[in-house]
This record gives C-alpha cells, sequence and structure tokens, in this order.
C-alpha cells in the first residue's frame, strides 16, 4: 500500500470506519511508515480539537416559536396576512388607495350640493328634541327655508326629509309653521332675508320629534287660545297673528317636560337670578328670548335636581307650574316665562 | 453531547403522525439544540440558523404524517436541515451577513464576542477554520465531528455513497490540519 492511499484511509482508521481487510493493510503501512504515523496523529489530534468545541445551543424562546408557527392560524389571520402580507408592498398600496379614496369622496361630496344638504341636516336628526331650542330665525331652519321657499307650502309628507325618522315627518312642518308665525319672520322666501338673523343665531333649533310629544303637548294643544282651526293628524295651521307670550312659550317648545310662568318685578333681575339658579343646579340655558312683556327662557335641567330648582323659584317671583310631563326624563327641559 | 434517542419510541412516533401538539413539542426540545447547531455550523450567523432550524422543524411539522420511521427521527431531522442549509448557501439566499467567527463564539460561549476571543483563541480559530471549508466538506465534518453521526448516518443524511463521506471527511479533516497547525502539539 503506498503513503497516498493510506494516508486516503487515515481519516476512517482513525474512525474504525474501515473493512477488516483494508484496516489491516493501512495498519501494517503504518507500522512501516513513520511519516504515515505522524500525519495520522495529527488527523488524530485535529480531530480531538474539534471535540473541544462547545455545542452550540438553540435560543432561549426556541421552542415556543416553533410551536407557536407550526399551530394552525385561525382563519382571520390567514384573511389578514392574505390582505396585508408583505407588508413592505401592501401596505404602502393600502394607504395610497385610502388617499385617494378619501380625495374622491372629498370631491365628490365638493361637487354634490344634494351630499352637501343631507350632511347638514344629518347631526339635527341625532339631536336630543329636548336639547333643541326655538329661536327666532334658527340658522337651520332659516337656512332651509331660504334654500327652498316653496317648502313651506308643501304638504306635510312632502316636506319630510328621508333621513328624518317617520315620526317626525308628522310633527316637522307643523311646528316650522308655528315658529315662523311667532317669531314674526314672514316666509323666510329669500336667502338673504335669512342670513343677518341666522348669524345672529346660535347654531340649534331642529324640529322636534313626534316622540317626546306626551301629554304635555296635548294639553298644550288643548289650553291653546289662539285661533286655530281644527286640523287632522296633528297638523296645525300657522296662527295669522302674533300669539301672546304664555302661548308662545308653550307653542316654541312642544317637547317640553315643563311650562312654568313666574310673575317678576324686575325682569333683568329675574334673568340674572334664573341664570344663577340654573348653574346652580347642574342645568344649562339653552335659549333665552325677550319680548314686550315677557322672556322665554329655555333650559335643560338634571332631574334629580329638578325639584330644588322649582322651589327656588319662588325667589325670583309668584311662580306656577303651568305643565308638567308627569314622567320626567333624566334631562328636564323646563320652559320659563318671566312677566 | 447528544441527547437521549428516546424520541424514536414507537408510542411517541404514533402521537407524532397523529399530529398530538405535545408530541411536537416534546420533539422540538429533543432535538432543538442539534438541528439548531448543525445550521449555526453551517451558515455561521444565529438569527438565519435559527431560521433555518424553524423552518426544519415546520417541514418535519408537516411530513410527520407520512415520516413512515425507517430512519431515525435525528437522522431524518438531520437531513432536512443539512438540505436547507446547503440549498440556501448554493442559492445565495443569504440576506444576513455571514458574521461567521463572531456569531458562533457568542453562541459557543452566550459571551459577548469580544470576551469570547479572550476566552478561547482556540475556539476562534477552530470556528474560522470549519467556515472556510467548502460547504460539502464543512457538512460531513460538522456532522461527524460536532454532531457525532456515523458515516453511514451522514451518508443517509446526504444521500451519498459511503465512500464519498469517507473522502469527503478526510479532506476536510485534512483542510482543518493544515489550518489549525500551530495548535496541534
Amino acid at each position: 500500500m503506498s503513503c497516498h492511499d493510506a494516508r486516503e484511509s487515515l481519516s476512517a482508521f482513525l474512525d474504525e470506519a474501515l473493512a477488516p481487510d483494508e484496516r489491516q493493510r493501512v495498519a501494517q503501512h503504518l507500522e512501516d511508515c513513520s511519516e504515515c504515523r505522524r500525519e495520522l496523529a495529527r488527523l488524530e489530534q485535529t480531530v480531538a480539537l474539534l471535540h473541544r468545541l462547545e455545542p452550540a445551543r438553540a435560543p432561549v424562546g426556541f421552542v415556543d416559536a416553533v410551536t407557536a408557527a407550526a399551530r394552525p392560524r385561525p382563519w382571520y389571520r390567514r384573511v389578514a396576512a392574505a390582505v396585508f402580507l408583505p407588508f413592505s408592498v401592501k401596505l404602502p398600496a393600502e394607504a395610497t388607495a385610502l388617499v385617494m379614496v378619501a380625495l374622491l369622496a372629498v370631491y365628490v361630496f365638493e361637487r354634490t350640493p344634494a351630499l352637501r344638504e343631507s350632511a347638514r341636516t344629518q347631526p339635527e336628526v341625532r339631536e336630543d328634541p329636548r336639547e333643541k331650542t326655538v329661536r327666532p330665525a334658527p340658522r337651520g331652519l332659516t337656512d332651509r327655508f331660504a334654500r327652498d321657499p316653496s317648502s313651506a307650502e308643501r304638504s306635510p309628507e312632502s316636506k319630510a326629509r328621508p333621513l328624518e325618522k317617520e315620526q317626525d315627518r308628522r310633527e316637522v312642518p307643523t311646528t316650522r309653521k308655528r315658529i315662523q308665525s311667532e317669531t314674526e319672520i314672514p316666509k323666510q322666501e329669500a336667502p338673504a332675508a335669512a342670513a343677518p338673523r341666522s348669524d345672529a343665531a346660535p347654531p340649534v333649533a331642529a324640529p322636534p320629534a313626534a316622540k317626546d310629544e306626551g301629554p304635555l303637548e296635548k294639553s298644550q294643544a288643548e289650553n291653546r287660545q289662539a285661533p286655530a282651526p281644527p286640523s287632522a293628524e296633528g297638523t296645525r295651521p300657522a296662527p295669522a297673528a302674533p300669539a301672546s307670550p304664555r302661548l308662545a312659550a308653550k307653542r316654541a317648545a312642544p317637547s317640553a317636560d315643563a311650562v312654568t310662568g313666574i310673575a317678576v318685578r324686575d325682569r333683568d333681575a329675574a334673568e340674572r337670578d334664573l341664570a344663577e339658579l340654573i348653574a346652580r343646579v347642574g342645568g344649562r340655558e339653552t335659549g333665552r328670548r325677550r319680548e314686550q312683556d315677557a322672556t322665554i327662557v329655555e333650559a335643560v335641567v338634571p332631574q334629580p335636581r329638578y325639584a330644588e330648582f322649582t322651589q327656588s323659584l319662588a325667589r325670583l317671583g309668584a311662580w306656577r307650574v303651568e305643565a308638567e310631563r308627569p314622567d320626567l326624563p333624566a334631562q328636564v327641559h323646563v320652559i320659563l316665562r318671566l312677566q | 453531547m447528544r441527547e437521549a434517542e428516546a424520541g424514536d419510541a414507537p408510542r411517541f412516533l404514533d402521537r407524532l403522525r397523529a399530529g398530538e401538539t405535545a408530541a411536537f413539542e416534546e420533539l422540538v426540545i429533543t432535538y432543538q439544540h442539534r438541528v439548531f447547531g448543525v445550521a449555526v455550523r453551517m451558515l455561521g450567523n444565529a438569527a438565519e440558523a435559527q431560521e433555518v432550524a424553524q423552518e426544519a422543524f415546520l417541514r418535519a411539522h408537516r411530513a410527520l404524517a407520512d415520516f413512515r420511521g425507517d430512519a431515525k427521527l435525528s437522522t431524518w431531522l438531520y437531513a432536512i436541515t443539512s438540505r436547507l442549509c446547503l440549498n440556501r448557501l448554493a442559492k445565495g439566499e443569504r440576506r444576513l451577513r455571514r458574521q461567521g467567527e463572531e456569531t458562533l463564539l457568542r453562541l459557543a460561549g452566550g459571551e459577548r464576542p469580544d470576551v469570547a476571543v479572550e476566552r478561547s483563541e482556540l475556539e476562534a480559530a477552530l470556528q474560522r477554520a470549519i467556515a472556510e471549508l467548502p460547504e460539502e466538506r464543512r457538512i460531513v465534518v460538522v456532522l461527524r465531528d460536532l454532531e457525532g453521526l456515523s458515516y453511514e448516518e451522514i451518508a443517509e443524511v446526504l444521500d451519498l455513497e459511503l465512500g464519498t463521506v469517507r473522502s469527503r471527511l478526510h479532506r476536510a479533516r485534512a483542510d482543518l490540519k493544515d489550518k489549525l497547525e500551530r495548535f496541534l502539539p
């Protein structure tokens, strides 16, 4: 056996991985060849060095990572992965698409008057009817009537907007007519006529919902003294002449939970006191209207303190509850007439 | 250095084939260091090695139902891991720069590279020498001298003739002997 052949087998010889006859031949060669013996020793030492290497260890948490990855993913994760992965590609694309859709929506909105109009009316539908106030020339009503002069003449059904609730439909036009007449705004026909008033008026006033009309509304209707011919289905014609302040207070807020009249000596002082009183019981004033012989104040008072509120009214003057809902809501909408 | 081969018990294989989660977890616990060890010695980078080791287990998980048990589980896992490593090295799918020596030192000692270097210059030289071997020789020497597989097992893992294993191993050791000359007595 040559040195070359022997050295080719030295590694296997070291590992005892040679067949017996081959092993025998290599062993015999090694007995006679010191160079090959030296080579075998070097190989053996090299392998010994390799064995000194510490075994590598998998990092902490490796098992958890593998078992978690092996678990079948729930369907929503698979969908999310399909939608979003790879992030580097899909997220920028989706973000761009989102921005473009948003821009398109703004563009369409700006170019479509009908959309703008419905956007303007939507918040009114959501408002708590009790918090709405009736004022002279309120912005919402003014705008609406100003934009659509013919609406005052339409039938109640035709005036109802698609977004308004079904129960609103009956009452909305009636209320509008009433407000118009009581606030002495002739017909709100021209936008120019509406503008100055709407600037001064706070952004309130929406037609109250019919659902809030309880016994109080009925009693108000019964007590109404103005020449109002009977009408069917709650549609009341607008009075031709301005109503008295008392009547105005009742009519102006058909959704009020209570109407109270107070006879005062000094209206200015009483108004101030009343404002203080409302604030003290944690309520808030939602509207105020000065008329020739009375001041109509609307306020929302928390029901738990409503009793305290009414009792404290005695400080202002002789007061009388003219109407009051038997089951008061959490926020009592009260109309106060100072005269 | 080697964990017990209890993982090849027939009952355990049945549980694995049945897709029992606990059995798979047991498999990972048993073989994690061996699979990771091969990957990190071959790739020279811990992050990459972890990725490959995890992929090896996931592939095994998917194929467990079809595992016939002809080979030992360890041999089968080594085969999957070796193939993944060699494929990655051959295709150049290496997103992370090879940091061979430093990473391997960190792995071996669990220390910062500078500390590790101080601790063992020999170890650094060993790592460098292994990393510099051609891949087909490196895998053989890793499986034989670091993982302790027999020639037959290596032939099975790498799907090679026994003679090829012998000759590659001899070449690898001869290369290492030359590179590590100064550490030999």
